[in-house]
């Protein structure tokens, strides 16, 4: 099971969760509300 | 394919597999595992006596499992080399006690138990990936009862049992009871065209080949019922509206919806097949002798393998991606490399012909040729600046820097592979890389320029050459409205743009900066744009740091078919940019005030460490 992360849209400001793999390659990230592909994910001291 | 065996400047390596390739276009040099066959394949005249006495069988692959072959065996009838081969899996053994039969009969003595496998090394200019494909196995659709019921075959195995050569000598029988069929029918879009199961390409070759399996049929067997389960029949070929046309004047029925499910009779072994038929709305049940999955194609499963070998990039299909879908459509990333057949999409025997003979022609003008130009856009590495920490190596795409860390030997690039796209001089962490002709300097200008004159009006928008530059020009072609505070920094990849050159944006007071690059499918350095991805989200960890917002820093992937995306995120940017305040602005220009380019730095260091040296000496 992958596991998942917390992602924020840079655009529209959208936090939302997504599979994520560390270890993966790297995937496309697009915002699910706005498409935005300024999508960052979150560490932990990020969230607020 | 006999032809190529015998042709004086053809060398055929069959039943081998490529180790090992480096080098460059022009240049490559090529580790071939020759795999035993433990057969002398110059001496074997297939005279199949071996294989008459050998008393091991095991399902026949190539008959798809109708038949049977032997543990010596030869793997089609055409092969070339026409020559026998051991499966070392199945055979008894040259123990005389257990086996040994095949080395008794052979005359010519070809059989060897201990074979070797054989390397070879070649030296080649150019290399064309044919691999091929594989096809989609239909067992998750379980409403199909391609497992379940034994008179349900796929097209592959319907090609076995109408072949003069396959199992039934080209007796057309259902495997059941051995007769002649009277009604067949087909699925399309087998592992097609499917959001959920199997792949959501069309293949591109099944429609074609079912209206053919019709029309032979026909032929073979007039009078025979048949009837096709489609969503829609592509036939877009030259000649293949004629055919289709044919296939339906002979009779058969072509009905438009996909079966929900397939049942057996227990005694008859007959199928029942429901529908529904989109075109007249009704569920209808059709009673099918045999039924025949038009399976569809996938990319080779083992294609990882040559990937690496020759850093070529995939489709997010998994097929070879050339190196541009109109201008360079047979040519693969990576220079000297070049596609032909389904490696590269599913294609049918003319088209793969066709590409094939397109690769060898593209091969061919790197092979007459003494010299070959390469682009003029390379990366080059100032010796003195390198400190042969092999980050360059690592971000390249195409492999084609050569530096040795543990020996201190600085970084070189073989300019003839060398694709251009910039990622080593943006990862480099000493400003030793820079581009021909997109050079830092150059960039820094441009930089400089734009935001010259009231900065705070303007959104720096960098852009790759391949896409996001042509979206833009799209967006523009078609007339697209968007706000004209954009200032575009072409770069050859979005994986050229150094964290410098977004600082230094910054610094002069640029309210917004943009880096758009291809979509990662799309990227023509292979992968280069996941660099460009990953320095952004390291900028974004710095911004915040140093107290000034993300957000200020924008991310996006757009094609080049992708204008309206342009003048979308153009209008959102304008947006953003207007709710940027002049005092984050000048905090932001405060908290970059001392910012040193990587080269800088480098070169300070450099200076330092000489005059220290100067000083010792004195
Ligand atoms: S030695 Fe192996 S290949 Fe030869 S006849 Fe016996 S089982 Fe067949
Ligand atoms: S990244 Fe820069 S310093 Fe490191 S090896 Fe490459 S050119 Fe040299
Ligand atoms: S410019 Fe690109 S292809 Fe050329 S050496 Fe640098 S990373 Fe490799
Ligand atoms: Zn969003």
């Amino acid at each position: 099971m992958a596991e998942e992360a917390t992602f924020k849209c840079l655009r529209c400001g959208h936090e939302f969760k997504m599979p994520f793999d560390p270890k993966g390659p790297l995937v496309e990230r697009a915002c699910p509300k706005c498409q935005s592909n300024s999508v960052r994910r979150m560490k932990e001291e990020q969230k607020k | 394919m006999m032809d190529v065996g015998r042709h004086p400047n053809i060398k055929l390596l069959t039943y081998s597999e490529v180790e090992e390739v480096s080098g460059y276009v022009g240049n490559f040099n090529v580790k071939v595992r020759k795999k035993a066959r433990y057969v002398d394949e110059n001496e074997c005249n297939a005279c199949a006596e071996c294989f008459k006495v050998c008393p091991v069988a095991v399902p026949d692959e190539f008959q798809q499992g109708f038949s049977s072959r032997k543990a010596i065996y030869m793997q089609l009838p055409q092969a070339v080399p026409s020559s026998y081969i051991i499966d070392m899996e199945a055979c008894l053994g040259n123990n005389p006690i257990a086996c040994g039969k095949c080395l008794e009969v052979c005359d010519k003595k070809c059989i060897d138990y201990d074979m070797q496998d054989e390397m070879i090394d070649l030296k080649v200019g150019a290399i064309i990936v044919a691999t091929g494909m594989d096809v989609y196995d239909p067992t998750e659709l379980d409403e199909y009862g391609y497992r379940s019921f034994e008179n349900v075959i796929t097209s592959m195995e319907f090609e076995r049992l109408i072949c003069a050569g396959g199992p039934a000598q080209g007796h057309f029988i259902r495997p059941t009871d051995e007769k002649t069929p009277k009604t067949i029918g087909f699925i399309q879009c087998v592992g097609s065209r499917s959001e959920k199961r199997g792949n959501r390409y069309c293949s591109n070759i099944c429609c074609m080949n079912t209206i053919k399996d019709t029309v032979l049929l026909n032929d073979h067997y007039p009078g025979i019922e048949m009837k096709v389960f489609y969503m829609d029949i592509r036939a877009f070929g030259k000649a293949f509206e004629d055919l289709f046309r044919r296939s339906k004047e002979a009779g058969v029925k072509y009905i438009r919806g996909l079966p929900g499910e397939v049942r057996e009779d227990p005694k008859t072994r007959d199928l029942i097949v429901t529908v529904e038929n989109t075109t007249t709305g009704e569920v209808e049940q059709h009673e099918l002798d045999m039924l025949v999955l038009s399976i569809g194609v996938l990319p080779r499963q083992d294609g990882s393998g040559i990937q690496k070998l020759l850093t070529l990039s995939r489709t997010a299909d998994g097929f070879f991606m050339e190196s541009h879908p109109k201008l360079k459509p047979v040519d693969a990333p990576t220079k000297g490399v070049f596609l032909a057949g389904c490696a590269e999409f599913p294609k049918d025997v003319k088209d793969s012909v066709t590409q094939a003979s397109a690769a060898a022609a593209r091969a061919e003008i790197i092979l007459n040729a003494d010299k070959i130009k390469v682009e003029a856009i390379t990366s080059m590495v100032d010796k003195e600046m390198c400190t042969a920490c092999e980050i360059c190596y690592r971000a390249c795409p195409y492999k084609c820097i050569e530096v040795d860390r543990e020996n201190k030997i600085p970084a070189q690039i073989i300019e003839a592979a060398c694709a251009g796209c910039g990622t080593c001089g943006a990862e480099c962490p000493f400003g030793a890389v820079t581009m021909r002709h997109f050079t830092d300097d150059q960039i820094i200008a441009q930089i400089e320029a734009i935001l010259d004159e009231d900065p705070m009006e303007k959104t720096v928008v960098f852009a790759c050459n391949w896409c996001s530059y042509q979206g833009a020009d799209f967006a523009g072609i078609s007339r697209l409205q968007y706000p004209p505070n954009q200032r575009i920094i072409r770069t050859m990849c979005s994986g050229r743009v150094d964290e410098d050159f977004v600082l230094y944006a910054f610094k002069l007071g640029a309210p917004i900066v943009l880096v758009s690059g291809c979509h990662f499918a799309d990227c023509h350095y292979i992968d280069a744009n996941r660099w460009t991805q990953k320095r952004v989200e390291k900028l974004w960890d710095k911004l915040e740091k140093m107290g000034v917002r993300p957000e200020r820093l924008q991310l996006e992937w757009i094609s080049a078919a992708e204008g309206q995306k342009f003048a979308k995120v153009m209008r959102e940017l304008e947006e953003m940019r207007k709710k940027v305040t002049k005092e984050e602005v000048e905090f932001t220009k405060n908290a970059l005030k001392d910012l040193k380019f990587k080269r800088e730095k480098r070169k300070a260091k450099l200076q330092a460490d000489k005059a220290k040296a100067e000083k010792v000496a004195v």
